[in-house]
């Protein structure tokens, strides 16, 4: 077998993008129970740990770079690098999207909440899912998983749209809960991205084994 | 084997479907005394495109190449059957003068060969030969400018071609194969012995030439054909070595997502 050392780097890389996508994983369920919980210990190291991400990222970007130049890729190697360095992207951003809610939860401070957390955590819970399963249709090559992942966007769709009604209607009754509702609308609308970017990641799977470049996910937010 | 001409690719290859095929292969098999090397080839090769053949050493490219343009008739044990249409004429039929054909399908091989002449009579040679009536010395310039060498010549055209470098010496014989007004030009590996910036030139010089006349050319370097090529045609050996079609298609497609998976084994250098 030719182009061994290649094909352990290429495993090497899918590896850490892997450990990245975990990374962000926690730092997304971090940042919800950081908010959920009124931890501000734990959202402030949710913010501290982006830098890890990012560094994370660039080390990554790097590494494809690499290859790319010393083993000129083409077809399915190629597209794995291209994969790779898009879905490290969108796994960066997700972190920042956890961050921006861990600092929220800071801004909040000591304020309660304006309502129970109870649909935020369900729409957390399915923008996380979506992105682990999205990493395991990478790691599976699995199109048909992939295609799932891009369809259970709907349902982060729907609760977006139903929270950011519910908020409204606070905001309408009753002008002094804006502040609130708004830290919140926040928060959903950060987790509405991730499942975006869960979805984009499900389509750089999509290219990765059909070579196929399906349309960006269009979100209606 | 698999086309990627084929229903659902209709679409990609639309050049391929519009455009008469210059080259015509059609089940076309080879021997060499009662040994097979090649089986069963059916390619169309686009007018007015570069297209590349790719395959593992042995696997009978240089043999189809040579097919296209009836070089092996000189060796004594080939053999073949199916058909090769050139512009819709069968090139093995009743009445074609094999001659002629060189003239039409002129070939570029792995070594630059120039005759130990000058560097104009290199290129005035086969128009000679042929009784051209016109002037020699525009045929030449023309030829020269043509295959991008006339600026570094112009002022040495009676020295000798063997004093040029490798990749100028290549440039010639493109220019000689060009002075007799070909259809085709056949290439085989016509850059495994020059330098990357020699390489490069060449490789230009091809797609420019590719305007006017149709390029058919073999190469061991994926990365080449991914450059130089419009479509490709990925050549292998079966169980008994006998070199067989494996796929064709546009040089994006096969570079990016091939079909069959074993041209994906061999371009990405997994192959064995
Ligand atoms: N004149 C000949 N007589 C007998 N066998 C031949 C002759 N020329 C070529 N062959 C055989 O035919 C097969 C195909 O040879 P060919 O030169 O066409 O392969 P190729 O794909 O061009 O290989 P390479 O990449 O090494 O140039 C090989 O097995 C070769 O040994
Ligand atoms: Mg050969």
């Amino acid at each position: 077998m030719v182009r061994a050392d290649f094909d352990r780097n290429l495993k090497t890389l899918q590896d850490d993008l892997i450990s990245l996508g975990s990374m962000v994983e926690k730092a997304v369920t971090k940042s919800l129970i950081g908010l959920k919980n009124r931890d501000l210990q734990l959202s402030r190291q949710v913010v501290e740990e982006d830098d890890y991400i990012d560094q994370q990222r660039y080390q990554l970007e790097e590494q494809c770079i690499d290859l790319i130049a010393t083993q000129q890729p083409i077809a399915i190697d190629l597209r794995t690098l291209m994969a790779v360095l898009h879905i490290a992207t969108e796994l960066e951003r997700m972190g920042d999207y956890a961050e921006g809610i861990a600092k929220i939860s800071i801004m909040m401070g000591d304020e309660p909440p304006l309502k129970p957390l109870i649909d935020i955590p369900r729409m957390a819970e399915k923008a996380t899912t979506m992105l682990q399963h999205s990493l395991d249709a990478l790691v599976n090559r699995d199109e048909a998983a992939a295609l799932e992942v891009r369809n259970a966007d709907d349902e982060v769709d729907d609760l977006y749209e139903q929270i950011y009604r519910e908020l409204l209607t606070y905001m309408i009754d009753d002008p002094s809960t804006i502040q609130r509702a708004t830290y919140l609308l926040w928060v959903a609308h950060d987790l509405e991205r991730i499942a975006d970017r869960a979805t984009n990641i499900a389509e750089r799977v999509i290219f990765l084994v059909t070579g196929r470049l399906t349309g960006v996910n269009v979100s209606q937010y | 084997m698999r086309m990627a001409a084929g229903t659902e690719d209709r679409e990609r290859g639309a050049d391929l479907a519009e455009a008469a095929p210059i080259i015509r292969a059609n089940g076309l098999s080879v021997y060499y005394g009662t040994k097979q090397v090649l089986s069963d080839v059916t390619l169309d090769f686009p007018s007015n495109k570069v297209t590349a053949i790719i395959g593992p050493s042995g696997c009978g490219k240089s043999t189809l190449l040579r097919c296209f343009n009836r070089m092996n008739d000189l060796i004594p044990n080939f053999n073949m059957t199916g058909q090769i249409l050139f512009d819709g004429v069968d090139l093995y039929g009743p009445g074609v003068d094999s001659t002629e054909i060189r003239y039409q399908v002129g070939m570029v091989f792995q070594r630059p060969n120039p005759f130990p002449k000058s560097i104009f009579d290199n290129v005035a040679f086969g128009p000679k030969i042929n009784g051209y009536e016109g002037k020699l010395d525009e045929l030449v310039e023309q030829s020269l400018r043509r295959a991008a060498l006339w600026e570094e010549v112009k002022d040495r055209l009676k020295s000798s071609a063997l004093a040029l470098s490798g990749g100028q010496q290549q440039r010639l014989c493109i220019a000689r194969a060009l002075a007799v007004h070909p259809r085709v030009i056949l290439m085989d590996e016509p850059c495994s012995a020059l330098d990357p910036f020699a390489t490069l030139a060449i490789e230009e010089l091809m797609r420019e030439l590719s305007e006017d006349y149709s390029i058919i050319i073999v190469t061991h370097n994926m990365q080449q054909a991914a450059r130089a090529s419009d479509y490709t045609a990925f050549l292998m050996g079966n169980e008994e070595r006998i070199g067989e079609l494996i796929e064709f298609g546009e040089t994006r497609q096969i570079t990016t997502n091939p079909e069959d998976e074993r041209t994906e084994a061999y371009i990405t250098g997994r192959f064995g």
